[in-house]
């Protein structure tokens, strides 16, 4: 389970304080369930992610997880370029403390990557669509209970998001998903519920196709 | 459910790994270049003062004086300058919450004892071969001296990711601190040819008392300048390292935050 309650975020810009992204936003995840995040561009959806995966602070407010949650993946985040993808799983790997299974993970995030001789071969090569074959299958290496994806999908091709989506499918009973995506279709594949951004505020949905709705309806105005 | 103190020393093997393998392989025979940049540096040196300009310091042979200078300043700048650059460098890694920007500079200030550890070794071994009295008569002043000089560049590293990461300006102004301070650490003459009226000037550099305490440990014979003190440069380490980590901790989230 996630709460966030009543959370305030802005940022510093290079002339003192930025204007308010997130204002006042509460909502409660329940385990297991999956969550399609929805917004104009620039309406804090990457950054209510950030605030979720704990690798920042709200201004005000609280950010609770009551479960284990996966680092937010997308755009490339958490690579290093020079080094391999086998490198870097490597280091991912033991991070999360998995140094004595390091080989068994490694083969499952080179099964489900399916980079080929490219897993050897440093990032900075990679398409986009290569990454997000490999942070996918990072982070679905390990035992998460939220899984967290910034637009992550969007780059790989019609095969990969058919095994992502199939990779979650499996994982349904035990754990759950929260993903940003300008793709209709890759929301309503992947996503039972929805939370639409708008202006700073959070509104909750229990249907995804309802948050669509809202969120297009907005948009024409 | 892994406790705090396990999840930081795996991330800190991690990073350290992981940091060896980016710096040993970056380029073709990265650690050649390593070994070879204190060889150039000293026979430069050595040729410029020792042969060209006929610099000698009584009693002492020329060559190990300097190279006991330049060591003990390659490890306190490189230590410096590096671990002040890990948090720029590291910025992708702070995607895994359990990952912080001190964790970086921490590992790399490691990392960079541990080759100047190898690569000084080799440098000994190397003037051993070729003839040079290598053995330092009192190895544990040697030792100490070092291990200080290198904790002076880990507090000064600490301070400066931070410093500079809030101020941008001031990450410039460190980093042209150690192109004087070169010339002020006493490398390449004794701090002896000083006039007394501005000694106490001149030790004020921290970096000072590090190399001339590996220099009175390595040569017996050698008489360095009254003031000079381990206690001066272990202190200057110790604030640092405490005004560095005190950064570290006030300023986490705004490190992580761009």
């Amino acid at each position: 389970m996630i709460i966030v309650d009543d959370v305030y975020k802005r940022y510093r810009s290079d002339h003192g304080m930025g204007k308010w992204v997130l204002q006042g936003v509460s909502f409660t995840i329940p385990p297991k369930l999956n969550v399609g995040l929805v917004g104009r561009n620039g309406a804090g959806k990457s950054t209510l992610l950030r605030l979720i995966g704990g690798i920042d602070t709200p201004t005000r407010g609280l950010v609770e997880r009551r479960c284990r949650v996966s680092w937010p993946m997308g755009f490339g985040g958490g690579l290093a370029a020079s080094l391999t993808g086998r490198q870097n799983a490597k280091f991912v790997c033991r991070i999360h403390g998995h140094e004595e299974d390091l080989q068994d993970r490694l083969r499952y995030i080179e099964d489900f990557a399916e980079l080929g001789e490219s897993f050897d071969e440093p990032i900075k090569t990679y398409s986009s669509g290569m990454k997000s074959r490999l942070q996918f299958g990072l982070s679905l290496a390990f035992d998460f209970d939220v899984y967290i994806s910034d637009e992550v999908t969007a780059t790989g091709d019609a095969a990969f998001k058919d095994k992502a989506a199939a990779a979650f499918q499996a994982l349904s009973d035990r754990a759950g998903l929260i993903m940003v995506s300008h793709g209709e279709g890759t929301l309503k594949e992947f996503c039972k519920a929805g939370i639409w951004l708008h202006e700073g505020r959070a509104y909750w949905f229990d249907s995804i196709n309802d948050a669509l709705t809202e969120y297009k309806k907005n948009l024409r105005r | 459910m892994r406790s705090s103190s396990l999840i930081a020393w795996t991330v800190w093997k991690a990073l350290f790994l992981r940091e060896a393998v980016a710096r040993l392989s970056a380029g073709r025979a990265a650690w050649l270049w390593l070994l070879l940049e204190p060889v150039v540096h000293l026979v430069f040196i050595i040729v410029l003062f020792g042969f060209v300009l006929q610099r000698v310091v009584s009693g002492i042979d020329y060559s190990l004086f300097i190279a006991t200078g330049i060591l003990g300043f390659i490890l306190a700048r490189n230590t410096a300058t590096r671990s002040k650059e890990a948090i720029n460098a590291n910025d992708t890694l702070f995607t895994y919450r359990q990952v912080f920007p001190v964790d970086t500079v921490l590992v790399r200030a490691a990392l960079e004892g541990l080759l100047f550890l190898i690569s000084a070794l080799c440098l000994v071994t190397g003037l051993g071969l070729l003839g040079y009295e290598v053995f330092p008569h009192d190895f544990l002043r040697v030792l100490l001296a070092f291990a200080a000089l290198w904790m002076a560049g880990i507090g000064l590293g600490l301070t400066f990711s931070v410093a500079s990461q809030l101020i941008p300006e001031s990450g410039k102004v460190s980093g042209m601190l150690f192109g004087p301070l070169y010339f002020l650490s006493g490398i390449m003459y004794p701090p002896s040819t000083i006039p007394p009226a501005y000694q106490s000037w001149f030790l004020l550099n921290p970096f000072v008392h590090g190399i001339e305490t590996v220099r009175t440990g390595f040569f017996p014979q050698y008489h360095t300048i009254p003031g000079v003190s381990m206690g001066y440069l272990l202190a200057f380490a110790m604030v640092t390292i405490c005004l560095g980590l005190a950064l570290h901790v006030r300023f986490a989230t705004r490190l992580v935050t761009k």
